[in-house]
């Protein structure tokens, strides 16, 4: 019943806007600029045999939001096509098929999978990477997560969803605020500040068993934790010593090592791959970027634009630091090039903050202090994501589990 | 269909429950063991793992509590309010003679708020079995991690306040929430004014 409206709405959608988008579902993407006009055309046909997913809808959804892949209604002349067809059967439940042809309809891709009905969602995500992958030489991100913060007022929630926006799970609810979640490297747990008992802690918590760990109640600030590369460390804020310094505990001993030392400001530390560290401190008289190497030592000034610059977040290839950079009374998401040195605002402004880079180094998801969005690394590319209620603190899961 | 409904709406009144009482019931058959490997310093009320309820990936509710702070509105039974309103269950019901308001981008003790800081001050020498917890906060501009730092600052100022007018160190705790418990909803610089506090608990 409810798979049938889902396909005649599908239907009408197709037909009367020429488009995929389902009205049900909740992300709306809103692509202010695409990249040559709106991407590579590509004709997407409705998947045959009846499987309780619109798998074409989630797979044009998917590559539309992309920014460099246009989804055209079945029936558009173009270059690349997809078909395919989602039957009951194999040793799971269903068999979802699919061909991307190129030019004159010489097959690019041409792949079947044995799936549970739980995973048809999942599924029509990894095709369109696959097709993402095909097409542009880079590794999509449809199959990936994101956590985010929600609520407040009386109820804070820590979700993880789908990188669409879809499938949200609520991996804990408090009644005291959540803030700063982060990802370990291999995407299977996430570090956190949480002031249950009023007080600020950071914890550990695996995404998968929900077991939970403290690993710092410091009297004062606990916060801004940051994985290292090797996951095996932690760097975070303790303001136990007076004032807000860096730390680094190894998760195994337990024993935090004190990484500045000013009588300023020092906190948001984030990992450079080679183990250096970049955070914000107000040390010079305005928040700015600066870097220590692994073991701390003298600390170099990295942000000289303005008078704010917080918050950072590194690309996983260790080249790009996005930041919050405040101009003219408004707080923007900007990209620090460590190579050329070269700086480059990437939105409009306003509340944004909370940049976190996605896997695979193309895009950076942020919030603008109510909802969350996306800006492409070269900010050619936006999306919107609609989220049940409010979301803030976004970060991006690695690539992974 | 209806069972998994009834759970959610049991989840939503436990929430709430740990929301309104630091010491909520922790009976919920969703939660998972807190292990507290660091040793925890005693808090004024609640020791950590009784607010928060946690779920294995594969096992967690989809549906939370929506909440606003544009001031618009506001589904569940979180509250939003008004520019300039107090928020329900948002800000502590902490009176205005316990509240010390600072600048824009500044932890600096305003003239006005002596008199608040030293009539406290009087209460806490005048007995010394009184704790009070002193609760930072900034508006919602910038980077919420430094704003936990900012928050921090402005409470210090106040403790170096008190401390300066004959309070003892062991009598004040201090504890930054930055941004995450706005007192007033909204984007206006009247709702920004009522955040950047700092609130004098006891």
């Amino acid at each position: 019943m409810r798979s049938t409206a889902f396909k005649l709405l599908g239907l009408i959608v197709l037909l009367l806007v020429g488009r995929f988008t389902l009205a049900q579902q909740p992300l709306t993407i809103d692509i202010t600029k695409g990249i040559q006009g709106s991407g590579i055309p590509i004709a997407i046909a409705p998947f045959g045999g009846g499987a309780p997913e619109d798998i074409a809808g989630i797979i044009a959804a998917d590559l539309q939001r992309t920014g460099k892949i246009a989804p055209q209604p079945p029936g558009t002349r173009t270059d690349y096509s997809v078909t395919g067809q989602a039957q009951s059967g194999g040793a799971r439940g269903y068999i979802v098929q699919f061909q991307l042809a190129g030019v004159q309809g010489a097959p690019l891709l041409n792949l079947s999978f044995d799936v549970p009905p739980n995973q048809l969602r999942p599924v029509a995500h990894r095709i369109s990477d696959l097709i993402y992958e095909k097409l542009t030489g880079e590794k999509g991100l449809a199959g990936t997560r994101i956590a985010y913060i929600a609520g407040g007022g009386g109820s804070w929630y820590l979700v993880v969803a789908d990188a669409d926006g879809q499938n949200p799970r609520v991996i804990l609810r408090s009644g005291q605020p959540l803030m700063s979640p982060a990802w370990s490297p291999d995407g299977g747990k996430l570090a956190y500040v949480s002031f249950e008992g009023r007080r600020p802690q950071i914890i550990v918590q695996d995404v998968y068993s929900g077991a939970r760990r403290v690993v710092s109640a410091a009297p004062g600030i606990n916060g801004a934790p940051s994985w290292s590369p090797n996951g095996q460390r932690l760097a975070f804020t303790l303001s136990k010593d007076g004032n807000p310094e860096i730390y680094a505990l190894d998760l195994a001993t337990q024993n935090p090592v004190r990484l500045t030392s000013s009588s300023a400001i020092d906190t948001e530390p984030v990992w450079l791959p080679d183990g250096s560290i970049v955070f914000t401190s107000d040390r010079g008289g305005s928040p700015q970027l600066y870097q220590i190497g692994p073991g701390g030592g003298a600390a170099q000034r990295l942000t000289f634009e303005g008078d704010y610059n917080a918050r950072p977040t590194v690309s996983p290839d260790g080249r790009y630091i996005a930041m919050v950079h405040r101009r003219g009374g408004r707080f923007h998401i900007a990209v620090l090039d460590l190579q050329t040195r070269q700086f480059r605002v990437l939105t409009s402004g306003g509340l944004d903050e909370s940049p976190s880079f996605a896997p695979n180094g193309k895009m950076i998801i942020y919030s603008n202090g109510q909802r969350l969005t996306a800006v492409s690394l070269d900010g050619s590319v936006k999306q919107d994501f609609t989220l049940r209620g409010n979301g803030r603190d976004p970060v991006w899961a690695p690539y992974g589990r | 269909m209806q069972h998994i409904t009834r759970n959610l709406i049991a989840a939503a009144a436990l929430a709430l429950l740990a929301g309104c009482a630091s010491t909520g019931d922790t009976t919920g058959q969703d939660q998972t063991g807190t292990q507290q490997d660091a040793t925890t310093e005693q808090g004024i009320t609640a020791q950590p793992g009784q607010d928060a309820y946690s779920y294995p990936y594969g096992q967690a509710p989809s549906q939370y509590d929506t909440y606003d702070t544009t001031g618009g509105t506001a589904g569940g039974q979180a509250g939003g309010g008004r520019p300039g309103q107090a928020v329900a269950g948002g800000g502590s019901a902490v009176s205005a003679d316990r509240i010390v308001y600072f600048s824009f981008d500044s932890a600096e003790i305003l003239p006005e708020s002596q008199a608040i800081i030293s009539k406290n001050a009087r209460v806490l020498t005048g007995n010394t079995r009184i704790i009070t917890q002193l609760e930072g906060h900034t508006d919602e501009r910038g980077s919420r991690e430094y704003n936990i730092a900012l928050g921090e600052r402005r409470a210090n100022a106040v403790r170096q306040a008190m401390i300066a007018m004959g309070v003892s160190p062991q009598q004040i705790r201090v504890v930054s929430y930055g941004e995450e418990r706005p007192a007033a909803a909204g984007q206006s610089e009247q709702s920004y004014a009522l955040n950047r506090r700092v609130e004098i608990v006891y």
